[in-house]
């Protein structure tokens, strides 16, 4: 497996993903903006990484705005965005990013088994603006209905 | 008859869903138990009746694997059907997982449709597994 399969496949995921769990229909967008392009200077992000063994060995990111990570934890718990609390939206976003790790893993090669880590969180202030910069490797910009979000891979 | 179920995940909020989808199902549910890992669900199996339990791979402390093989060491446990209900979906570790005696395999993401379907053929065989064990009894020279 090569990089550019994976990429394939974890643009293929975060839409199978977003779509079944979470009721978010999902744009990829093909462009070579950048984090700091994507996201801007007053929104508060939360994230989570999760590391990979295998054939290609690395980490995948998700980078969420806290505003979609109140929309989607209450989508995936069938709540009311009043109803849900912070446990609940780290939970969310811990498991959306194992979701889209293990579908893009199991699809970018069939025959192999890689082994997953336990998906830790990004905390707000490790992604502050000016800290996106520092995030290594590639990312898929996702649009979703009316927000957007990122998800990243860097191979070691 | 109702039966318990024992959901394992370390996200909370997939246990919940999970939860939430057996109950509206239709299946007719007793207790639903949850545990975190391998290690909780142990602690689970030991002091409740539990007549499934779906559980997720990837966890720490006891993973699903271990989880299967801890319980095919008990006389009782051993005959409780187990779901795989996780993102890992690599051939090799679905055969693994059926090979040390998982009785289904449901892969995140999932519809609640597959969920259901799912149940429904592993409870209808443990109820005929059931059934023909009741009449081997009936039938028996005891």
């Amino acid at each position: 497996m090569d990089r550019d399969t994976m990429m394939t496949t974890l643009r293929e995921a975060i839409s199978n993903v977003l779509e079944t769990m979470f009721f978010q229909p999902v744009q990829i967008v093909d462009n070579d903006r950048t984090l700091l392009e994507w996201f801007s200077q007053n929104e508060s992000l939360l994230g989570a990484t999760l590391d990979f063994n295998g054939p290609l060995s690395g980490s995948l990111y998700l980078i969420i705005p806290m505003k979609v990570v109140s929309e989607i934890t209450a989508n995936f718990l069938g709540l009311r965005a009043e109803e849900i609390d912070e446990g609940q939206k780290r939970d969310t976003v811990k498991e959306t990013l194992n979701m889209i790790g293990g579908n893009t893993l199991s699809h970018s090669d069939r025959k192999s088994v890689f082994k997953l880590g336990i998906p830790k969180l990004i905390e707000e202030h490790d992604l502050a603006y000016d800290k996106l910069g520092d995030l290594r490797g590639d990312f898929v910009l996702i649009e979703t209905e009316d927000n957007h979000l990122a998800v990243g891979v860097a191979i070691e | 008859m109702a039966f318990n179920v024992l959901i394992v995940d370390d996200s909370s909020s997939m246990r919940a869903v999970i939860k939430k989808i057996i109950k509206v199902s239709g299946f007719d549910v007793g207790e639903c138990w949850e545990a975190a890992d391998g290690k909780e669900a142990m602690k689970v199996l030991m002091n409740e009746w539990v007549g499934l339990v779906l559980t997720d791979i990837n966890m720490p402390n006891m993973n699903g694997m271990e989880l299967i093989t801890e319980m095919k060491k008990d006389q009782v446990q051993r005959s409780i059907p187990v779901v795989m209900v996780t993102t890992e979906g690599a051939e090799e570790r679905v055969q693994e997982a059926m090979k040390i005696g998982a009785s289904g395999y449901i892969k995140k993401p999932f519809l609640p449709e597959e969920i259901k379907r799912t149940l429904s053929n592993i409870m209808g065989e443990a109820e005929d597994g059931q059934r023909h064990y009741d009449d081997d009894l009936e039938g028996g020279d005891f």
